[in-house]
């Protein structure tokens, strides 16, 4: 069979499932955490444009912490991610705390730094498996998401919980570290470190990932500039942006982290990225480990912030993850504002993907780390017959390990 | 950013400033808005947009743009009334404002003239009540408006 012919073949299944009718899976579903809805408009394979929907989940957090007082406000705003809730609940408390005339604990503030590079460290490892999954390479993903229960193991064993820890509060964190944690951190860390040297060698020689990623998704720096990605999608293309060391926050400028970058701009190039922030990060949590002074871990905050603004940013797995704080001098926020990193990655993801063919959708969206609900219901219009069908999540990830096994 | 350099930029545009201690509004004109975040994103380093914000004041709806660099923010300030909530749209100076400007729109009413959003919904569900105020401002009440998207 000529690749021409398999390729025709493929759509015309697409085609066929679409008059049969398709249950949309998503983009509200109880298995996704961050569903968006993109449109795409093909010319033959080709993607040409792209259109994103975006606020199926949007749950009015926003307003409602209007309502809440400033307390409560922490425990809300941490459930605007299930991967990234810690950094949200950061964000804001240090926030909130900018507005307050005393000083935080210097423990508490490396406290929070050790839960902010473990929340990293879980957050990068379940990108990468999700990479393997969408390009096929299951056994990957398997792998990957059994090393990442460790982190999330260590998690609970800091704060109680594994995905929403309500670990940092106003004036601190909520515990001290168990006797004997500081040490299990430690082995962990060197578990996690010789996986990730093996996953370097694997997932950057290994044909299907190198195939599936080399030169896929290309950004360039200037398109950076003009539309403004944060995290590893800015950094991949060679500008070293990251919060934690332009504009430390927590105890960051005591232990600092060596900003990783890379040149080319494409998926493969955030997988190198996102392997040496890994080891970069377990770096980071021994040495907080080794230099956390000994003291108090939280001081009592009052329940009236005084009158003003915040503006406070923290740098998230996925990029900056931006909070405004308005304060009237009551025991409520006037207003409160929240941008999470994937918002300002969604227009270089349409850039990405322009250019590209059906098959190279999953895994340059999963490029952008979006959680991946994103992928889960995406419309095809097809320009030169200006004919519109729906693919779900599990059928577009097929159609691409299919058209890159006949290739 | 030097405080000449600001002091020049505030003349050119004719806005207010304020130094705090993390960030530096300069304060214009709605019609002067995009204008000045074209000439902040030109500055050496400074055209990282981090978001815009929406807050309503009351009888005005204030925009605030926020651009950052190293340890400080720098935040150009407008202010429209609620009765003609309309600014021209920061899209094509600054195109990573696009899809901020369209969730300003939807969660406060604020139409952003040039956006290739205006009057598309991005954030609020295609039911949304027509005759409901944008759910981010003060007078919007949550159990009204759920009430009336039951009732369809």
């Amino acid at each position: 069979m000529s690749k021409g012919e398999s390729k025709s073949e493929a759509g015309a299944g697409l085609m066929q499932y679409s008059t049969e009718g398709v249950m949309p899976f998503g983009p509200v579903h109880p298995s996704l955490k961050e569903p968006e809805y993109f449109k795409l408009f093909l010319e033959g394979e080709k993607i040409v444009k792209v259109e994103p929907r975006i606020g199926y989940v949007h749950r009015g957090i926003e307003r409602a912490a209007q309502e809440r007082t400033w307390i409560k406000n922490v425990y809300l705003f941490e459930r605007i991610c299930g991967i990234c809730s810690f950094h949200h609940s950061l964000a804001y408390t240090e926030g909130v705390e900018a507005l307050a005339p005393f000083e935080i604990p210097k423990r508490a503030k490396y406290l929070r730094e050790l839960v902010a590079e473990l929340e990293r460290l879980h957050s990068h490892l379940l990108w990468l498996g999700l990479l393997g999954h969408w390009a096929g390479f299951d056994t990957l993903f398997m792998w990957i998401w059994k090393d990442r229960e460790h982190i999330l193991d260590l998690e609970e064993a800091i704060s109680g919980n594994r995905v929403n820890k309500s670990y940092t509060t106003l004036g601190g964190v909520r515990n001290d570290i168990p006797d004997g944690l500081a040490d299990r951190i430690r082995t962990e860390m060197g578990y996690i470190e010789k996986r990730v040297e093996y996953y370097r060698g694997l997932v950057l020689t290994e044909e299907t990932l190198v195939v599936r990623t080399k030169g896929r998704g290309r950004i360039t720096q200037e398109t950076a500039r003009k539309l403004c990605p944060v995290g590893p999608l800015l950094r991949c293309t060679g500008i070293a942006r990251d919060v934690r060391s332009e504009d430390p926050y927590a105890s960051y400028a005591d232990v600092p982290p060596q900003v990783q970058t890379s040149q080319d701009g494409d998926i493969a190039s955030l997988m190198t990225l996102r392997l040496n922030e890994l080891t970069d990060s377990c770096r980071m949590v021994r040495e907080v480990l080794d230099k956390m002074p000994a003291g108090p871990f939280k001081v009592n905050f009052p329940r009236s912030v005084p009158a003003g603004e915040s503006t406070y940013h923290v740098e998230a797995p996925r990029g900056e993850l931006f909070y405004f704080v308005k304060s009237a001098g009551g025991s409520t926020p006037e207003r409160v504002k929240a941008r999470p990193s994937t918002m300002s990655n969604i227009l270089t993801a349409t850039e990405m993907l322009k250019g590209h063919t059906l098959a190279d959708v999953p895994v340059v969206l999963t490029g952008m780390d979006p959680c991946f609900g994103c992928m889960d219901r995406i419309s095809v219009v097809d320009v030169d017959k200006s004919k519109e069908w729906t693919i779900g999540g599990e059928q577009l990830r097929q159609y691409g390990i299919d058209y890159y096994r006949r290739k | 950013m030097s405080s000449d350099e600001i002091a020049t930029l505030a003349s050119q545009l004719g806005a207010t400033v304020v130094v705090g201690p993390k960030t530096t509004v300069l304060s214009v004109a709605p019609g002067s808005v995009a204008d000045a975040c074209k000439r902040v994103s030109g500055l050496p380093g400074w055209y990282h947009l981090s978001t815009i914000t929406g807050i309503d004041l009351g009888q005005d709806i204030a925009i605030l743009y926020h651009f950052w660099q190293g340890k400080r923010f720098l935040q150009v300030r407008t202010q429209v009334p609620k009765a003609s909530p309309r600014l021209p749209s920061i899209s094509s100076a600054v195109p990573a404002g696009t899809l901020y400007e369209a969730e300003v729109q939807d969660l406060l009413g604020v139409a952003f003239e040039g956006n290739p959003f205006l009057g598309k919904k991005v954030m609020l569900p295609d039911a949304y009540p027509p005759d409901a105020p944008p759910p981010l401002r003060k007078e919007a009440d949550p159990h009204k408006i759920k009430k009336m998207m039951e009732l369809g």
